[in-house]
């Protein structure tokens, strides 16, 4: 946190009265509340999917509620969509968005990480002062678990996951862009529950369309931690018939990494060689719902209260997107936007002390199986005895380019829905 | 002095929070705004949608409204996106539904179209008043709907799935409407929903 940052936030902060006041009573640790509380406040930790929508639908639910939202990141970068940077189909600039639509909504945003949270004292801590809140939404996203895989944790830096839009995904890209014909492009899939269940077989389709087209020699290796596709299997496994350099491995769970030979293992003791590697590791939740001990006995994702996604363990704090469990919903952006919404609402009901709404979230999720056409699996829920519960799953009876021009209209109208 | 400003805009900003009162209404207030916060992903808060492919459904005719969801839900409007949406909307209360959206005020799409393109469609457009009228808002009492400020793209999609026989298959009172559009190349129907989003 800089000092410029926080002159920044002081001035355009409701009250900035206290920094100095407080600041001379707190002990070493923390330097103080630098934004103390002149009204009702929620503070949002994460500007995702689910953050940043249940910021700007709290401003728009209930505008005399302050909101507060920590995000490191100075830019929003879609994960839906990035599969095509990979491809070269379409650029991270087109998936890239800033924070600037929240703050017209009134939405205080803080672009630094909150570091703990306390539940009892309704405090996140920032750097070295803390915030104040009266409700807490916790939208931190995953995080990997670099331990379940030998090797990975020491070779970050070129073991590449891309499961996180951003530089990896231009990183990524490029690796494959300097692949040698004739090359070996290792893709491992991580064990059920991860982020996007689609996404791994999506990004197989954009590896082996973009060999296919440029690098006809060259194979792709899917290396599936899973017994089988875990989404939307038999269109995908209809796509793939057109790519014959597309070799899928179910049950093939990656145990071992060695960048130095270039090389996984998986945990039978199959060793695949590879030119260009892209392991998604395990996931659990974001850190800090890990450490302010939101997650439940697995140790790896929050349990929540389904009408108001409050969390079961701590009073007043609620966790919304891919961190949570327990729904019968996949952790999708979709999903995580529509918990953002049902989140909010709930809140600002909460906090002028009425009963919550009962509202169903819903699930739109595309995936590109080349450069022109995708597939669709919709999912429509409703609340039955205070649960989500699933009224129909539907498919797209193949791929098309009509899916793929509607999924760009989903995409444009749920980027605005969230930031702007 | 700092710490006394601040100080001072503190203790003003929060009399102001004190003596506010309720809020206002707000755009969330509105009776069916939280069932329909489902629908905004795709079709914009309110209805109001940004995109080329999604239609704009601010200020939509109930009955239309619908007729759309009903058909969506039974698979007579074929679409597996809209199909357990629709399931959705019939068990939140489809009149609620139809009754926020209707009240919702309506922009037209923000989807530019090309200004030759609509007067290409201007003059292809006569083969289409004899339904829509001139204006092309539509007669609901024969179930017609109005087509303005549609985004383009939706609007082609329409009629290219007309044409193909793939809307409503095998719905006698739209024989003549896919006849007609079987008859029409697929550069005009461009040229149409452009003219059709134009209109105001």
């Amino acid at each position: 946190m800089t000092r410029l940052t926080r002159r920044e936030f002081l001035r355009t902060s409701a009250s900035g009265a206290g920094l100095a006041l407080l600041a001379a009573g707190c002990g070493p640790a923390i330097k103080g509340d630098f934004a103390p509380k002149a009204g009702r406040r929620v503070v949002v930790i994460g500007g995702g999917w689910g953050g940043a929508t249940a910021a700007k639908y709290l401003r728009l639910a209930d505008a005399s509620i302050e909101v507060v939202l920590l995000e490191p990141n100075r830019q929003f970068v879609s994960c839906p969509f990035s599969n095509l940077v990979l491809s070269g189909v379409r650029s991270i600039d087109g998936l890239t968005f800033g924070y600037g639509g929240l703050r017209s909504h009134g939405v205080r945003v803080y672009h630094d990480a909150a570091s703990a949270i306390e539940p009892d004292v309704r405090r996140v801590r920032v750097g070295e002062g803390y915030l104040e809140y009266d409700r807490l939404i916790v939208s931190p996203g995953v995080e990997f678990q670099w331990e379940q895989v030998d090797g990975l944790a020491a070779a970050q830096d070129r073991v590449l996951h891309a499961w996180k839009a951003g530089p990896q995904t231009v990183e990524l890209a490029r690796q494959l862009a300097a692949m040698p014909d004739g090359g070996v492009f290792v893709l491992t899939v991580p064990p059920v529950a991860y982020r996007c269940p689609p996404g791994p077989y999506e990004r197989a389709c954009q590896v082996a369309w973009s060999l296919k087209t440029k690098k006809p020699r060259s194979k792709l290796v899917v290396l599936d931690a899973n017994a089988n596709v875990v989404s939307k299997a038999a269109l995908f496994r209809a796509a793939w018939k057109d790519y014959p350099n597309l070799e899928y491995r179910a049950s093939n769970k990656v145990v071992k990494v060695d960048p130095s030979t270039r090389e996984v293992t998986t945990e039978f003791g199959d060793r695949v060689k590879y030119d260009v590697i892209n392991l998604i590791p395990p996931q659990r939740a974001g850190t800090i719902a890990v450490q302010a001990d939101l997650v439940g006995a697995d140790k790896r994702w929050c349990e929540v209260n389904h009408l108001t996604y409050e969390s079961v363990k701590h009073k007043n704090v609620h966790v919304i997107g891919d961190s949570t469990i327990g729904l019968p919903v996949p952790k999708s952006g979709n999903i995580a936007n529509a918990m953002g919404k049902i989140c909010a609402v709930a809140v600002v009901h909460l906090l002028n002390g009425k009963e919550p709404p009962a509202m169903a979230p819903g699930n739109t999720c595309y995936s590109w199986v080349n450069d022109h056409e995708a597939i669709a699996v919709v999912n429509a829920y409703r609340i039955e005895g205070g649960k989500v519960v699933q009224i129909e799953q539907k498919l797209t009876p193949g791929q098309s380019a009509q899916w793929a021009q509607n999924a760009v209209g989903w995409a444009t109208s749920i980027w605005q829905d969230m930031l702007a | 002095m700092r710490t006394i400003f601040r100080l001072i805009g503190g203790s003003l900003s929060l009399s102001v929070v004190l003596a506010s009162g309720p809020a206002a209404a707000g755009p969330l207030d509105a009776p069916g705004a939280a069932k329909a916060l489902a629908c905004s992903a795709c079709h914009g808060l309110g209805g109001q949608s940004p995109s080329n492919t999604m239609p704009v459904i601010a200020g939509i005719a109930p009955w239309y409204f619908k007729k759309a969801i009903e058909d969506y839900a039974a698979g007579r409007r074929p679409s597996p996106e809209m199909e357990p949406y629709a399931k959705y909307v019939l068990e939140a209360g489809v009149d609620d539904l139809a009754s926020y959206f209707a009240s919702q005020p309506r922009q037209p799409t923000a989807v530019r179209v090309d200004a030759g393109a609509v007067e290409r469609g201007r003059v292809a457009s006569q083969q289409c008043v004899v339904c829509h009228v001139e204006s092309g808002k539509g007669d609901p009492a024969k179930g017609i709907p109005d087509l303005r400020g549609q985004p383009p793209g939706y609007l082609a999609n329409q009629m290219l799935l007309f044409k193909a026989d793939r809307r409503s298959p095998g719905d006698a009172t739209l024989k003549a409407l896919k006849e007609l559009m079987k008859s029409i190349p697929d550069d005009q129907i461009a040229d149409l929903a452009a003219y059709y989003s134009s209109l105001r």
